[in-house]
């Protein structure tokens, strides 16, 4: 058990790495160095000649560019590690990892709300339809999932966004809080307005979670059913509900913990769409507007970002599912 | 003694009849796939949507390529049966449209213009265009005598016809995802057979590879990617290069799938006969091998193309996928991303039709054809 904790974590950790080697490969692609494009974009801004070159000079010394690329990748790294420095940032003039720690909470924040909603409703849902296989209610959320797993989630945003901001005549809905609740302490009144501003993307990326939960979990349900021990458990003389909540569900639970593991990136790639439409400041917008304008360390370190999330998330799966699970071979 | 003979020669005539009827592979994946309903729907739909595209120039109004400034923002025109005076008529009919501006707010009204009705006609010569850029012609599904229009989604910001320009669309967007679907396929099936078949340290190395690609965030990196593909690039290089950054990473399911098929596959009778027989590595890989995963490599196919087209459709609307002089469904979106342009003209909506039509289509398609692939399983 233990030396198969240590492997997946051994195996996460070369993962990792390799994701922050693609990631420093986005930020080395294209021509000419950070260095040369901040100039560029200095002058743009109407800087003089001079002051760009001597900004650009500084700015090569500083993170070392004239040196060779493995020696820069290092020195990346290991400004992550040491210091939290992901690079600088043209746009806003800070370190990229401040502008992380200030988005990075909101985006897990956000995308773990949606994954635990989807997964309750989901849940709730395949054991609701399971023993109805082929009912009403079966067919009717067998459409409904299947509509919201092909309607693309940014065109969802823009409909909630103009239901909201044209036909409601509502208030802005790309901030997390109305502005009389900004920087006030938490209180229900601000519990109540933040979900007043966040339920788009929750409703975004949470029902196409719920639809891939349901239809696990109704797959597994219905397997589980078929089973003897569950005839056994009938045949006792058992309550159906008994049956399912008790003898049934438990042993069906273990794929959907196995299946978390995909519903994250989905969950996290939703709350980026979403966000992105609707403006919300998270990591999503700062991604997208840095790959607009080839603001590159950003989008760089978002993306190790991503990747290292989605690691985690499948490590945590994993682990938990092998503490669960007592059968999954250690190998 | 000699009746039953013949007796016995009789049933074994039978056998021999049955023998001959026994039905083919394909027949009995027909068979199946004939018998779900959404599956044929889906089917349908991705069909027409085909048709609409490699025929637009035939099933739009106007010329595909027209550009009308003094017709921009035109809500969608209804089609009537019964005129302003209540009067019915047998075929219908549309009405111009007139604009007035509000002197005080500058915003623009449309009201129709029932003075005068345009019958729709049917196959009329209109614009000429060519037919898959060969085939000269003029002639349009429906239109209406000049100077009535017919814009049945209405209008966008350069006056281009929704209806004729999301039509048209279909093109790259659809190409473009089945190109891109195809080549995930062929890397999938090279890297899953050759996983499967040579196992052991080939199959290690491209196992922990499969799952190094699997563990990316798909549309992060995708948006990086397509971030990266200069801006000047021409139209051709744009669409091979987004086709290949959507490939890179769709292509793992399908390397497992045809990695565990191959690996069953391997220690059948027929494999090793053939191996006996001294065929060499290509021929059962190609002859016997690849063929019966075939079915399997067709199934995911289908199912990886929705994906690409939702992927596509919303890079193209932020603007860093296709960009002009190219189109698809997501680019004519591109104007719904500034609130205030949506808020007054909601119709510049219409291609998400297209695109769920699409998606939806070829997830029912997939779905049918993943029960149909294997017709000796039970239902």
């Amino acid at each position: 058990m233990l030396s198969y904790i240590f492997r997946r974590i051994i195996i996460a950790f070369f993962l990792l790495i390799g994701i922050g080697i693609v990631s420093f490969i986005i930020i080395k692609l294209p021509p000419g160095d950070f260095a040369t494009r901040y100039q560029a974009y200095l002058l743009a801004q109407g800087a003089t000649g001079d002051s760009a070159l001597h900004a650009a000079q500084l700015l090569r010394q500083q993170y070392g560019l004239d040196q060779p690329i493995p020696v820069q990748f290092f020195s990346w790294v290991k400004g992550i590690v040491t210091e939290g420095k992901f690079g600088f940032s043209m746009a806003y003039r800070k370190d990229v990892g401040e502008l992380i720690a200030e988005r990075l909470p909101k985006t897990l924040f956000l995308a773990l709300l949606c994954h635990f909603i989807s997964t309750v409703l989901g849940v709730g849902l395949g054991i609701f339809v399971a023993p109805r296989k082929y009912g009403f209610w079966d067919n009717f959320w067998a459409i409904l999932s299947f509509i919201f797993t092909s309607i693309p989630r940014f065109s969802i945003a823009i409909i909630i966004m103009y239901i909201v901001v044209i036909d409601l005549k509502g208030h802005s809905i790309n901030s997390f809080f109305s502005p009389e609740y900004v920087i006030a302490p938490w209180t229900w009144g601000r519990i109540v307005d933040m979900f007043a501003h966040i339920w788009p993307v929750l409703i975004i990326a949470g029902l196409g979670g719920v639809a891939r939960n349901l239809r696990v979990m109704r797959g597994n349900l219905l397997d589980v059913l078929g089973s003897q021990y569950v005839q056994t458990a009938r045949s006792k003389g058992l309550r159906e509900s008994l049956v399912i909540l008790r003898h049934a569900v438990p042993n069906a639970l273990h794929t959907i913990v196995a299946y978390q593991g995909t519903v994250l990136p989905y969950m996290m790639q939703g709350e980026l769409e979403a966000a992105i439409v609707l403006g919300l400041p998270t990591m999503g917008p700062l991604f997208y507007e840095s790959l607009v304008n080839s603001d590159i360390y950003i989008s760089g370190s978002l993306l190790l970002m991503y990747g290292a999330l989605i690691l985690m998330g499948n490590l945590l799966a994993d682990l938990f599912l092998a503490v669960l699970d007592p059968r999954i071979r250690y190998s | 003694m000699s009746n039953e003979t013949t007796k016995l020669s009789a049933t074994s005539n039978i056998m021999i009849i049955e023998q001959e009827q026994n039905e083919s592979y394909f027949q009995l994946v027909w068979r199946r796939f004939r018998r779900s309903r959404a599956s044929i729907v889906g089917g349908l739909m991705v069909l027409i949507l085909m048709v609409l595209a490699v025929f637009a120039d035939f099933f739009s109004p106007t010329s595909i390529s027209q550009i009308d400034l003094q017709s921009t923002f035109i809500p969608p025109q209804i089609v009537h049966f019964i005129d302003h005076d209540g009067k019915f008529h047998l075929f219908p009919f549309v009405y111009n449209y007139i604009y007035t501006l509000d002197p005080k707010t500058f915003k623009v009204y449309w009201q129709e213009d029932t003075s005068k009705a345009y019958p729709i006609k049917f196959f009329i010569s209109g614009a000429s265009y060519k037919l898959l850029g060969i085939v000269p012609g003029n002639l349009h599904l429906y239109g209406v005598d000049k100077p009535g229009t017919i814009y049945i989604l209405g209008t966008d910001k350069m006056g281009r016809d929704l209806w004729g320009k999301s039509c048209e669309a279909g093109r790259i967007s659809l190409s473009m995802s089945l190109f891109g679907a195809i080549i995930s396929i062929v890397v999938g099936s090279v890297l899953g057979v050759a996983s499967g078949y040579y196992g052991g340290t080939i199959d290690n190395i491209l196992q922990r590879f499969t799952e190094f690609v699997a563990a990316f965030p798909n549309l992060p990196l995708w948006m990086a990617l397509a971030a990266l593909v200069p801006k000047t690039a021409d139209s051709f290089t744009v669409f091979v290069a987004m086709a290949c950054i959507f490939a890179l990473l769709s292509w793992t399911t399908l390397a497992r799938e045809v990695r565990g098929k191959v690996l069953s596959l391997r220690e059948t009778d027929f494999i090793l006969a053939a191996k006996e027989m001294g065929a060499s590595d290509a021929r059962i890989i190609f002859r016997h091998l690849y063929p019966n995963t075939l079915s399997h490599v067709i199934v995911i196919l289908t199912l990886t193309i929705p994906g690409v087209i939702l992927a596509e459709s919303f890079l193209s609307f932020l603007g860093i996928g296709i960009t002009e002089p190219l189109i698809s469904w997501g680019l004519l979106m591109r104007n719904t991303q500034d609130i205030q342009t949506l808020g007054q003209n909601a119709w510049i909506l219409a291609p998400i039709g297209f695109i769920i039509a699409a998606v939806l289509g070829f997830n029912f398609l997939g779905d049918g054809l993943r029960d149909a692939a294997d017709p000796y399983a039970a239902m």
